[in-house]
């Protein structure tokens, strides 16, 4: 195949209000190339990429035009005009593979349309059974797949399968928006790099959006970095990471905390000895305050599969404990399960000494509260922000007027209390999410991956927000994270989950500095986004546990 | 220099986009709901416009349309069609509108407690609405004319239960969805009354589903009714019902077809106009947040 390249001259996106969304840029991306578009959300970038493929939301419009390889076309060619192009020539990769799958057809059904969608001939008998499997043996998925749900299958492979249609029309550029966010370190990873394979493979021309600065490092040949609709800095990636001169490029990577941590471990920053000096010195074991909750030896099976397996940790009142490990380790269920949202089937859970019975029935809303990880369905979208925090103040039977001094609390502005929670940014519906957790004066306060899903200049505001409700309210504060950089930030102690059992637990500098396990390496070492999944099936073929 | 300073001045661009346009209603939904604006005056003023619609009067039986007085000419029993006509818009909406709430509500309350309670009231619920569903309408609606007599009520009533298990089962699947959403589960680590989660949180969140699902059935209830009524099951003889008078009609299609036409015409621009106010106002609701 040979490449195509792509030229867009004068793209502007314009609301239905008529302000200037993004502001007119030109864009060439070459076949084989990946180009990263990089800013945060509400920076245009998603816009930027929805008008090369005519999918902008309803009332925005396009201007200025795009070549794809010979043939040029107007943006602001109406929808039928773009339909040939959908598919063939540009495909797009969305964030979620859940939901960007069918959930009521099988994989290979859904790779089997795209590919008869793009020839135009339908596919029969033995012809489809291997056109599907050679697709999926291109992401490295087994024949298999092709007669599974989505809903069977783990979000790494979801999204393989997602690329895999997504491939199967041999198109000459691919957007791949924020494809591996809702993934682990690992599988992020090797999606990328798969997708990479295929790629070079193909010619084809990749843009790549991302808010995820490390995952641009070294997996992109230039990057592109948006803020509020301009281009405010473009060059080849290696160069502009090392040497930003745009000092919102400086501030993005200084809020990432990946590039942090990378900065920290070379010891070419002194803002590696900094982040230690805010971990307070848990050495002094006897200094320590008794645990608040405990749980002890707590084992929960979903049918035959055991997800956790005699896992203990303690909480203390001032302090973050970190849970760490890939999906599927059973971090979010411990979190249920010390919730009361799953009802354990082994084990004791100790709130100041007295045993929990399995369920919510048992537990108060003062005694423990928790903030998920989507900030888009934690909050009722049919309630005000004012309804849903005197809610929750009611519980607790406080004034409605203290709505004020909680969103105080969260950092937001009182006159929040009368918008709607889809007038909000996802940080602040986070930080809602926070204050509704705080009305009931809670002593524990469980994060189930609450800042993962955000942007890393939100999610450093929100780890601060938290470290000082730790520090100013002495809350005991369990924090889920699949993102070990994130916990390093925050936590005091960390536990290392890996298939539903404790390998690891300790002082979080320690554990993260000097790991005793070779998974806790492993995870370390997929946060720096090396070759973790090679690692992975060393580690499995050697035995280890 | 510190970390969240910079954070700060990072964010502090636009936020919260809203991908709200202005809303024009299309020209097909406008009419249809000025169509029913003025079938809606009709119901509410044909006491006064048309007190003795029923009245006989052989001696001006089978006039044709375009009679001076009789615009639309009379029937054999000498009844003015259009006073007819304009009397049975009464009965051919409210009737149906009740239907519509009435079986919405047994909806809202059944399959909300079913959805969110699961386990033996969710299974009792569940088959109880595939009983339902397994019985013709029309069918039932013959049947228990035939035992319990006809009348208007009763039909009204029989098709609350029978129009119920469609709302029963979309109300339901609503709840099913929204149960496991992470705002449901901050509601019960509140410890929230199960009323309050189910009715505050949940409903609202299922309400577009229920107002559409409401509005097809009018649609769907009209033509029943009429269907009802032509049968000789729903409204008595001599009563204004545009059903009614499509079976009178069936011997006079020569002598005056406008006796048929029209009240035929106006159950179909009832159902369809009320059919198309439905989609809107679903896709409507849909769009401005009302269910995600």
């Amino acid at each position: 195949m040979t490449a195509v390249s792509i030229h867009a001259r004068g793209l502007t996106v314009l609301a239905p209000d008529g302000r200037t969304m993004v502001q007119p840029l030109d864009l060439d991306l070459v076949g084989g190339e990946t180009v990263a578009l990089i800013g945060e959300s509400g920076s245009g970038k998603t816009l930027t990429a929805k008008s090369l493929i005519g999918l902008l939301p309803p009332g925005f419009r396009a201007q200025g035009e795009v070549r794809y390889g010979e043939q040029a076309f107007e943006l602001s060619m109406p929808d039928a005009a773009w339909r040939p192009l959908r598919g063939r020539t540009v495909s797009l990769l969305l964030q979620d593979p859940f939901t960007s799958l069918s959930p009521v057809h099988r994989c290979g059904e859904q790779i089997a349309w795209t590919i008869e969608a793009a020839t135009g001939r339908r596919l029969r008998g033995a012809a489809r059974t291997s056109a599907i499997a050679a697709r999926l043996a291109e992401v490295r998925l087994p024949e298999r797949v092709a007669r599974a749900y989505p809903h069977e299958l783990s979000g790494g492979m979801r999204q393989r399968v997602a690329i895999a249609a997504a491939l199967a029309s041999d198109p000459v550029l691919l957007i791949a928006d924020e494809p591996t966010t809702a993934l682990d370190a690992s599988n992020q990873a090797e999606i990328l790099d798969l997708l990479h394979g295929i790629q070079t493979a193909r010619g084809m021309a990749v843009l790549l959006i991302s808010h995820d600065l490390g995952l641009v490092r070294g997996r992109t040949d230039r990057v592109l970095v948006m803020r509020s609709g301009e281009i405010v800095e473009r060059g080849d990636t290696a160069t502009v990471l090392a040497a930003p001169e745009h000092a919102y490029t400086r501030a993005l990577i200084e809020v990432d905390p990946a590039m942090r941590a990378l900065a920290a471990d070379d010891g070419s920053t002194a803002d590696g000895s900094a982040d230690d000096g805010s971990t307070p010195a848990l050495a002094a074991g006897t200094d320590r305050p008794t645990a608040v909750l405990e749980a002890s030896g707590i084992v929960k099976r979903f049918g035959e599969r055991t997800v956790l397996d005699d896992v203990s940790i303690a909480l203390r009142p001032g302090e973050v404990t970190g849970v760490v490990g890939e999906s599927g380790s059973g971090k979010s269920t411990l979190a249920r399960c010390i919730a009361g949202l799953e009802r354990e089937d082994g084990g004791e859970i100790r709130f100041e000494g007295v045993v929990l019975a399995p369920g919510r029935g048992s537990r108060t809303p003062a005694q423990m509260q928790i903030v998920f990880q989507d900030p888009y369905s934690s909050l009722n979208p049919m309630m005000s922000i004012g309804a849903i925090l005197r809610e929750a103040l009611h519980v607790a039977r406080r004034p409605a007027a203290d709505v004020a001094v909680l969103l105080e609390t969260v950092g937001l502005p009182a006159d929040f209390a009368g918008k709607r929670p889809a007038q909000l940014s996802g940080g602040q519906r986070q930080r809602v999410a926070i204050a509704r957790a705080l009305a009931p004066r809670p002593s524990v306060l469980i994060c189930d991956e609450s800042v993962s899903a955000l942007d890393v200049s939100v999610q450093a505001q929100v780890l601060a927000l938290l470290a000082q409700l730790r520090d100013e309210l002495g809350l005991a504060i369990l924090f889920i994270s699949h993102d070990l950089a994130v916990v390093r930030e925050i936590a005091d102690t960390v536990t290392v989950l890996w298939d539903g059992r404790v390998v690891e637990q300790g002082e979080c500098a320690r554990v993260l500095t000097a790991p005793e396990h070779e998974y806790t390496r492993l995870l370390i070492a997929a946060g720096r986004r090396e070759n973790p999944r090679a690692a992975a099936s060393d580690l499995a073929s050697k035995g280890t546990r | 220099m510190s970390t969240s300073t910079t954070a700060r001045a990072v964010v502090d661009g636009p936020v919260g986009v809203e991908f709200r346009s202005k809303h024009r209603v299309p020209i097909v939904v406008a009419i249809s709901l000025g169509f029913l604006a003025i079938v809606m005056f009709f119901v509410v003023a044909a006491p006064f416009l048309v007190p003795n619609a029923t009245e006989q009067d052989i001696l001006s039986s089978l006039l044709p349309p375009g009679t001076p007085g009789h615009p639309l000419g009379t029937d054999e029993l000498g009844r003015d069609i259009l006073a007819l006509t304009i009397a049975g818009a009464t009965s051919a909406l409210v009737g149906p509108c009740i239907v519509a709430v009435g079986s919405m509500l047994i909806g809202v309350l059944l399959g909300t407690v079913a959805g969110y309670e699961r386990g033996w009231v969710d299974f009792l619920v569940s088959r109880w609405t595939d009983l339902l569903l397994a019985l013709p309408v029309l069918l039932a609606a013959i049947v228990v004319a035939g035992v319990f007599g006809g009348g208007y009520w009763t039909t009204t009533l029989l098709l609350i239960v029978l129009f119920s298990p469609s709302d029963i089962r979309i109300v339901r699947a609503g709840v099913l969805e929204q149960s496991a959403r992470p705002y449901i589960e901050a509601a019960q680590m509140l410890s929230l009354s199960r009323w309050r989660v189910m009715f505050r949180h949940i409903l609202p969140n299922v309400s577009t589903l229920v107002i559409t699902n409401a509005m097809l059935n009018v649609a769907f209830a009209i033509v029943a009714f009429s269907s009802l009524s032509f049968l000789g099951v729903g409204v008595p003889a001599g009563t204004a019902d545009w059903g009614r008078q499509l079976t009178d009609a069936r011997s006079i299609m020569f002598d005056n077809p406008a006796a048929a036409i029209v009240p035929a015409l106006l159950i179909i621009a009832v159902a369809c106009a009320v059919n198309l106010v439905g989609d809107w106002l679903g896709q409507r609701l849909t769009r401005t947040g009302g269910v995600a």
